[in-house]
This record gives C-alpha cells, structure tokens and sequence, in this order.
C-alpha cells in the first residue's frame, strides 16, 4: 500500500506544488494588501445589509483573519480543495479503469481496498502539503507586510480545511462505488460540497431553516481562523468523509472494473 | 491438478453477452491458446479469472484457490499482460514501473526485470508517455515475467510488436513451458498459438464451443488450393475428389478447398501442365466457420 501511495505523491508532485503555490498566492495578496484596506474596508462592511453580512459569516472585518476568514476560507478554498480531493480520488480509481491502468496494478498482489487506501493516504499527504505550504506562505506575508496575522489562529484555519477536503473525497468515493465515470465522480462530489454550503447559506438567510444546516458539513466547518478548531466538529466530519470512504470501498469491491 | 479449473463460468453485462457456461481445465506446465475472434468472449474471461469482474454464475479456481475469495493470493503466484500495456501517468519511466510492481510483489532485486527488458530491448530510462504501443507491451511483457511466475496470462499478446519481438515473445513463452509453467495464451492469430501452445480451446459468442489438442485441430481444418494450368481443365476432375469442395474455375484457374492430404490433387494436378500452385491456410474465422457451421444449432 505505501508502494502505492508513495507513488502517488511522487506522480503528482508536479500538480501538487502547482496548487500549493496558487493557494499560497492568494494568501500572500490578501496579506499584502491587508495593511492599505485594514480601516476601509471595516467602513464598507458597516454599510452591507446586515443578512448578507450574517448569511457570508462576517460579522466584522476589523482583522486580518476575519478578513481571510471573509475572502478565502468561507468557500473559495474549500471549493478548490473539494475540486482537488475529489479528483484525486476520481482519477485514481475511475480514471485508472478507463485508461486500464486499474487492470495492470490489480494483476498483482494488491486487494482493492489496499487500492483505495493508498489513494486516500496520497491524498491525505497532499493535502497537508498543500495547506502547509499555503498557510506558510501566507504567515511570512503577513509578517513582511505587517498584518500581523495570528499564527495559531492562522494555522488553525488553514489546517480545518483538510476534514472538508476529505469529506469530498468521501463523496467522490462513494460515487466512485456507484459510477464507473471519473468526470461524473468528480461532478457529482463537488456538486455535492456546493449544494451543502447553499444549505448552509440558506439556513442562515433564514433562522426558520436554520436545521437545514445540519445537513451541510460548512455548519460544522465553522470559522477557525476566528474562533479556532472545534475539536468535536473537526473529528465529526473527518468521521464522516471515513464512513462515506469505507462505504464506497465496500460498492467498489463489489462492483466490476469494466 | 489443475492449474486453471473453470465451471459454467457466466458473465452477463446486463442483458447482455459476456461468456456463457465457459467450463475449461488447463494443466501444470501447458501452454493453452484461448481462440477467438475479437468480441468472442476472450478477455472477458481472463478478466473474470482476475476477479476484475465478478462472474454472474458459476466459478473458476486457479492453482485450487477461489477467484473470488483467495483473488490476492492467486495473483501473487501469476503474471498478466493485457492487450495494451499502459500504466501510470506518461512520464512515468519504465523503471519506476518496475520498481513499483517489484515493491507490489515484495521483491528488492530488479536484475531479472532488467535482463528481460535488455532482451526485449525496452528502453526503461524513457516515459512511457513517448513509447509506442508495441514497446509498451515490451514493458508490460517484462512486467508479467520478472517474479518468475507459475501462471502467465496473456491477452493478445503480439499486438503492436514488429515480427521480430513477435519470434522474441514466442521464445519466451516456450521456455515458460519448458520451466514447468503454465502459460494461458489469448490470441486470434492461428499460426501464432499454433507454435506454441499443446491445446487450444475455442471460444465463439461467449461460448467454449470446442477444446483440442492443436494437431486434432489443424487435421480437421482445410487448406484453400489455387492451381493455375496451361490449358483449360475440366474442374470436375478434381471436384469428384475425396476432401475437395467448393470448386471454382475460371479459364485456366481452379480454386477449391481440400480437407486432409493432397496427395489425390497433386497427382490429378500433374496429368496437366501446371503453371502456379497456391496453398493458404484460412483464417480462424473460415475454419469456425467451416469446422463448427456442422456443430451449430
């Protein structure tokens, strides 16, 4: 399984640092212009309607991790690590079938489950590279730019990232246990994570649908990199993307590799 | 006992066709040609033989073990190459391949590996991005053999290689057999299973319609005879000929078909002047056609 998985990583390390460095960029524009925009941009928000302001989670912009929190992490990095998780997993399980690679490493001695653990492993490792690195970049901006970003804090909401991720690939992998596509595995897990942050959306545009957002892991995913991890809600939705994963891998081996 | 022992295997897609009731048995240290056209049923059963799919009934056990249950412990004893080797993104080299599937079958000596690539002349510094599809299967074939396996399964083997990798792959496959191992050969080329294998089974809509040893098989099959004369020659004088049908004349040309030996039509031949003989094996397709047209329903 690490044979595997170590290849992987190694197979992606081009794609990997390429995402790496784009989520690093942006980090490294906000905190850059962070220090020109600090007192403007807390006047703006003043004058948004407040359920806009509540419906995006912001409730002020008077810091730079609220305003990370506002910018980056309430959905356009969850977005592009969903997209990333899901077609990571799609890729290396239905999209070796369709390219019959999936036929040649399941020649050797290597039972389908090892496949989808290593899979999930290299993604795991990925992951973690990438909100490494991105959550580096950023600090070091904000300490060259002066913005004077928590690193807990900071650390914290880059790291909340990966139970959401993962989640995505749980997704793509139950999927995966249903379709034999990996367009259609990689649509249907974003697709997925989309409709659960507009359930989450409406349920805070509207408190008379505020259970809908039991539904939606972004209740959970909350907002670290202001308030810090919940450790409760960070296991419950890593416990999540594990119980979708595994029941994927149970469809999977019970499927053909057609 | 039986290297591989297949019982009323079935694979259905949905409603349709993929093998019907496939029983089989091939034996420790034979070769075994899989015949078929293309859409027969071939790959579908060595798929189902390596658990990539999951028979609808029936079951096959390979070396005494379940295909289903005991999957991984039965590919660990067998080597596989399938039709076209690919693997991988492109600019994965083939040495990192086989370090991979070496690391897969916990092995740490890639020498054997490397030996087969040098004998194949497969290029294991380059991407497999920029290999051709018959050096791919160079690759795939040395990926196949490296663990010395007891059972080698090969699908379509020869596709894509030049002639000379072809006279190469069918060495290999002969001291395969002569190690002892068990080689379970898919192919729709006749001469080519036809030098290497002990027997053959043939596989036609999903179904085994036929098991022989390959001299049986030849011996039943028929050659197409072309003899061009001088003169004109009466074509009845060869129609009335024991093993000949299908005659056909035009002017001084006579085509026919001729079962068993030709001994009666060379020498009804020779009492004219003969300017051209063409003797041609037919195809696979033509001896289904013309072995099984009898056996069908």
């Amino acid at each position: 399984m690490t044979a595997i998985a170590a290849r992987a990583v190694g197979d992606r390390a081009r794609s990997l640092t390429i995402w790496a460095l784009s989520i690093g960029a942006m980090g490294v524009l906000f905190m850059a212009i962070w220090p020109s925009v600090e007192g403007a941009i807390g006047t703006a928000i003043d004058a948004y309607p407040e359920s806009l302001k509540q419906a995006f989670g912001i409730t002020d912009l008077s810091t730079p991790e609220q305003y990370l929190s506002a910018e980056l992490m309430s959905l356009i990095l969850p977005l592009a690590l969903a997209i990333f998780a899901a077609r990571a997993v799609a890729n290396a399980i239905d999209g070796a079938q369709e390219r019959g690679h999936l036929d040649v490493l399941l020649s050797a001695p290597v039972s389908r489950r090892e496949v989808v653990a290593a899979t999930f492993a290299a993604l795991a490792v990925q992951l973690v590279a990438i909100l490494a690195v991105s959550w580096l970049l950023t600090y070091l901006a904000s300490l060259v730019a002066g913005a004077g970003l928590s690193l807990g804090l900071s650390l914290a909401g880059f790291a909340n990232l990966l139970p959401l991720s993962l989640l995505a690939a749980g997704i793509a992998m139950l999927v995966t246990g249903l379709a034999q596509r990996a367009g259609a595995v990689t649509g249907i897990a974003v697709g997925a994570v989309v409709a659960m942050y507009v359930l989450d959306l409406v349920g805070r545009l509207d408190t008379s649908l505020d259970w809908v957002r039991y539904g939606s892991a972004f209740k959970y995913y909350g907002a670290a990199i202001e308030d810090g991890i919940d450790p409760l809600a960070f296991t419950g939705v890593l416990a999540a993307a594990a119980v979708l994963a595994i029941a994927g891998t149970l469809l999977f081996e019970r499927r053909d590799i057609a | 006992m039986a290297v591989i022992e297949t019982e009323a295997l079935t694979k259905r897609y949905g409603g349709a066709r993929g093998i019907e009731e496939v029983t089989l048995s091939v034996a420790r240290g034979e070769v075994f040609g899989f015949l078929g056209p293309n859409g027969a049923g071939k790959t579908t059963t060595i798929r189902t033989l390596l658990d990539l799919l999951h028979p609808t009934s029936g079951s096959a056990r390979l070396f005494g073990l379940d295909s289903r249950r005991d999957s991984v412990a039965i590919r660990a004893r067998l080597g596989n190459l399938p039709g076209d080797f690919s693997y991988g993104p492109p600019a994965l080299t083939g040495r990192a391949l086989l370090e991979l599937f070496a690391r897969l079958r916990g092995m740490e000596d890639l020498s054997t590996a490397e030996a087969l690539a040098e004998r194949f002349r497969a290029d294991l510094d380059r991407p497999l991005g920029q290999l051709s599809r018959g050096n791919r299967q160079k690759l795939g074939l040395a990926q196949a053999l490296f663990h010395e396996p007891e059972l080698l399964i090969l699908d379509e083997p020869t596709s894509g290689l030049d002639p000379l990798m072809q006279e190469e792959f069918l060495r290999v496959v002969a001291e395969q057999r002569d190690a002892g191992r068990t080689v379970f050969l898919s192919s729709h080329d006749l001469s080519e299973v036809e030098r290497v294998c002990d027997r053959v089974g043939i596989i036609r809509d999903g179904r085994l319609v036929a098991v022989e040893r390959i001299a049986d098989l030849l011996g039943k099959s028929y050659r197409k005879v072309a003899l061009r004369f001088a003169e004109t020659v009466d074509p009845a004088e060869l129609a009335r000929l024991p093993g000949v049908s299908e005659v056909a004349a035009t002017d001084g040309l006579i085509e026919f078909r001729a079962a068993g030996d030709l001994d009666a039509i060379v020498k009804a031949a020779a009492r004219h002047t003969v300017v051209d003989v063409t003797v041609s094996r037919p195809t696979l397709e033509e001896i289904f056609v013309a072995y099984y047209s009898e056996s069908s329903p």
